[in-house]
């Protein structure tokens, strides 16, 4: 067994993270012009260089990357050519009769009902635009005639782009070091770091190696909640991402005792006096949060600068 | 032309947990490239670069290497992120000594899928307008795939069951893997539907934990102070984005990575003594199995349990490598032998849209 970290393990609960970000997707003309004509509940192909018909449509053929030549309309039935159930849906590959290709959609029935090669139409939700859920699923139709895929002469406008957002969660661990560096925060409302592998200055934030001896680095060290200003930034925009509202001063702060850097704010009302008077080699000390503290960077409100 | 040498010295390898509850990323990574230099006579100031793998979306920060690089090993280092397989990380490393401007390169490749929801990082890999809505993505690719093989090749969920109730046995036998319950063939039966007809036991485990290892060139590895292992082929594949537009009962681009690497080495999967597989689902792997002409009677195949039991996501690959690294250096700890060819394997993308193959010997 190889080594694990080395560290004696914290009972510490995970951190709650959420990355969400807004997007603007960009369709391109096939998939534009597909999903800008399902209000008008048509299903738009396209025919291939090659003479293949593909739906939904394509810009490029799969197979030979040519570009498409026209667009047309798909029949609304066709047949399963391939079925999975996940999470309770049944998912399948769905060829368009006339068509070249597969895709995946939903069937809308009984997983006993579902068989490779039966026969399925489109059911159409109503109110549903610019999505491909437009068409709700499949239904089974074993009656329905082969359909035949038809000249589009006018189709609607491509959709230049479409809002999209992700949201993604996360549970991050805190690790032994990071864990007993909030501990300490929390529990006593000192910033503790360990020392390098070859030196007394602390590494903010600790961690078990040193990232310039790569050595294993060494013990705990408390460090002054007071520090200098060695890289800073007056910040005077707006955007995404923020926790204050400008103008606020951005700054880098070696801890006294430390010998990195450790990002975090300083409140200022007037941007002229902090041009003059914030910098680098300027003096500062915490101000931490009154009442409980949560074991967390935020404890520490903002810093201020010494008036000496 | 025949690759130049390049060796592998070093590897270590974390636990393979479910949860590595009690550490960062860091310093599971810490942990690896500490360990990879022991008994290779190199340290950290021989390496000239650092390659790593790992996902931004599973590590739920932008370039999180760059969070990463005093743990790496990476300080005022060349360091390069692949944002696939470790086993793509490992071709970069070792084109980049082939190619002369470099001796000693450290790879590193690490997951930690427990903080994250591994459904949004598949999810996020498919096309957003056509499949991402209706919910395909990598469960409903392997459901597919399964439901076409059984059918096709006329083998039961029941076969299913016993290959992966093997590998899984294999795993905690031989190989570094979190197992508290073994589970048998019933067992997996038994566990909950994943993609019809597959159960959540036939899918690869997201594992965390992290891997390193050490690459020289042929004169370097002359000094080094274990048995190298050369790396005599490489070979990897694509295939269309769209698992609909892919030929169903095959790995069209597992074939020609194989094949690429069966040309530089001189030899083909078949003639190998030990094989490692990467592949997110029974039938994914019986599939590659099929596909590259494996005797499980002649090779070794999955001696490490494969994927199945263990899935460090971005890592598998560089995984299979270190095991082959391992059953090659020191058969006496499996069936004895004198084994000297191993074919690995890594995979990514939804329903194995990339492959990637490699020839060692010793």
């Amino acid at each position: 067994m190889f080594s694990a970290p080395e560290s004696m393990p914290l009972d510490m609960p995970t951190f709650h993270a959420e990355i969400s970000l807004p997007y603007t997707l960009t369709p391109g003309r096939a998939a534009g012009t597909f999903l800008a004509e399902m209000k008008n509940k048509r299903i738009v192909g396209s025919r291939m260089a090659n003479g293949d018909i593909v739906a939904p449509a394509q810009d490029f053929s799969a197979s030979d990357g040519e570009p498409m030549t026209n667009f047309v309309e798909a029949p609304q039935t066709g047949e399963i050519t391939a079925f999975t159930r996940v999470d309770g849906n049944i998912i399948a590959f769905i060829r368009l009769d006339g068509c070249s290709n597969q895709f995946p959609h939903r069937i809308l029935d009984q997983l006993d009902n579902v068989k490779i090669g039966a026969r399925v139409k489109a059911e159409w939700e109503d109110g549903v635009e610019q999505s491909i859920l437009a068409i709700k699923g499949f239904v089974l139709a074993p009656d329905a005639e082969v359909g035949t895929v038809r000249a589009l002469d006018e189709v609607e406008e491509a959709i230049g782009s479409l809002p999209y957002s992700m949201a993604l969660q996360y549970e991050h661990a805190y690790g032994p070091y990071y864990g007993r560096m909030f501990d300490e925060i929390k529990g006593f409302g000192r910033v503790m770091g360990v020392r390098g592998s070859s030196n007394d200055d602390a590494l903010l934030p600790p961690r078990e190696i040193d990232d310039i001896t790569h050595k294993p680095t060494g013990t705990w060290k408390t460090c002054a909640d007071t520090g200098t200003i060695r890289g800073c930034s007056i910040i005077n925009m707006e955007f995404i991402g923020q926790t204050l509202k400008p103008p606020y001063v951005y700054a880098e702060i070696v801890l006294d005792g430390a010998s990195t850097r450790l990002i975090h704010f300083i409140e200022i009302d007037d941007v002229e006096y902090a041009k003059k008077n914030i910098g680098p080699g300027t003096r500062v000390r915490a101000i931490w949060t009154q009442g409980e503290r949560k074991g967390s960077m935020a404890d520490i409100e903002r810093f201020e600068v010494i008036d000496e | 032309m025949a690759l130049g040498k390049v060796a592998i010295v070093g590897t270590a390898q974390t636990e393979l947990r479910p949860v590595w509850g009690e550490a960062q990323h860091i310093d599971l990574i810490s942990a690896v490239v500490r360990s990879v230099f022991k008994g290779t006579g190199f340290s950290i100031d021989d390496v000239d670069f650092v390659i790593d793998s790992g996902s931004d979306v599973l590590d739920g920060r932008s370039i999180s290497n760059c969070g990463f690089l005093g743990a790496l090993g990476a300080h005022h280092k060349e360091e390069a992120r692949v944002e696939a397989d470790g086993i793509w990380a490992l071709q970069y490393g070792v084109n980049k000594i082939r190619s002369g401007a470099s001796s000693v390169g450290l790879i590193v490749a690490y997951s930690k899928p427990s903080e994250s929801m591994v459904e949004n990082y598949w999810a996020s890999q498919v096309e957003p307008f056509y499949q991402r809505p209706v919910g395909f993505s990598q469960r409903a690719a392997a459901g597919i795939q399964a439901q076409r093989y059984l059918a096709d090749r006329g083998r039961s969920v029941r076969d299913l069951a016993e290959f992966a109730a093997r590998r899984w046995a294999d795993a905690k036998a031989n190989a570094r893997v979190q197992i508290d319950d073994l589970p048998d063939a019933e067992a997996v039966l038994a566990s909950s539907e994943s993609a019809l007809p597959l159960t959540q036991l036939m899918m690869s485990r997201p594992v965390d934990g992290a891997i390193a290892m050490l690459i020289v060139d042929e004169a370097s590895a002359r000094r080094a102070g274990n048995n190298p292992v050369f790396i005599t082929g490489m070979g990897s594949g694509t295939d269309s984005h769209a698992y609909a537009d892919r030929d169903p009962l095959k790995l069209t681009s597992l074939e020609a990575a194989a094949a690429m690497a069966a040309r530089a080495a001189g030899w083909s999967a078949k003639e190998a003594d030990i094989v490692e597989l990467s592949a997110p689902s029974v039938v994914g792997e019986m599939l590659a199995i099929e596909i590259l002409g494996l005797d499980e009677g002649k090779a070794a195949v999955n001696r490490s349990g494969g994927a199945l039991p263990a899935d460090p996501i971005m890592a598998t690959g560089l995984c299979r490598a270190v095991e082959a690294v391992r059953q090659l250096r020191e058969p006496q700890l499996y069936d004895g032998g004198s084994p000297s060819r191993a074919l690995v394997h890594g995979t990514q993308g939804v329903g194995m849209q990339n492959n990637c193959v490699m020839t060692l010997e010793v």
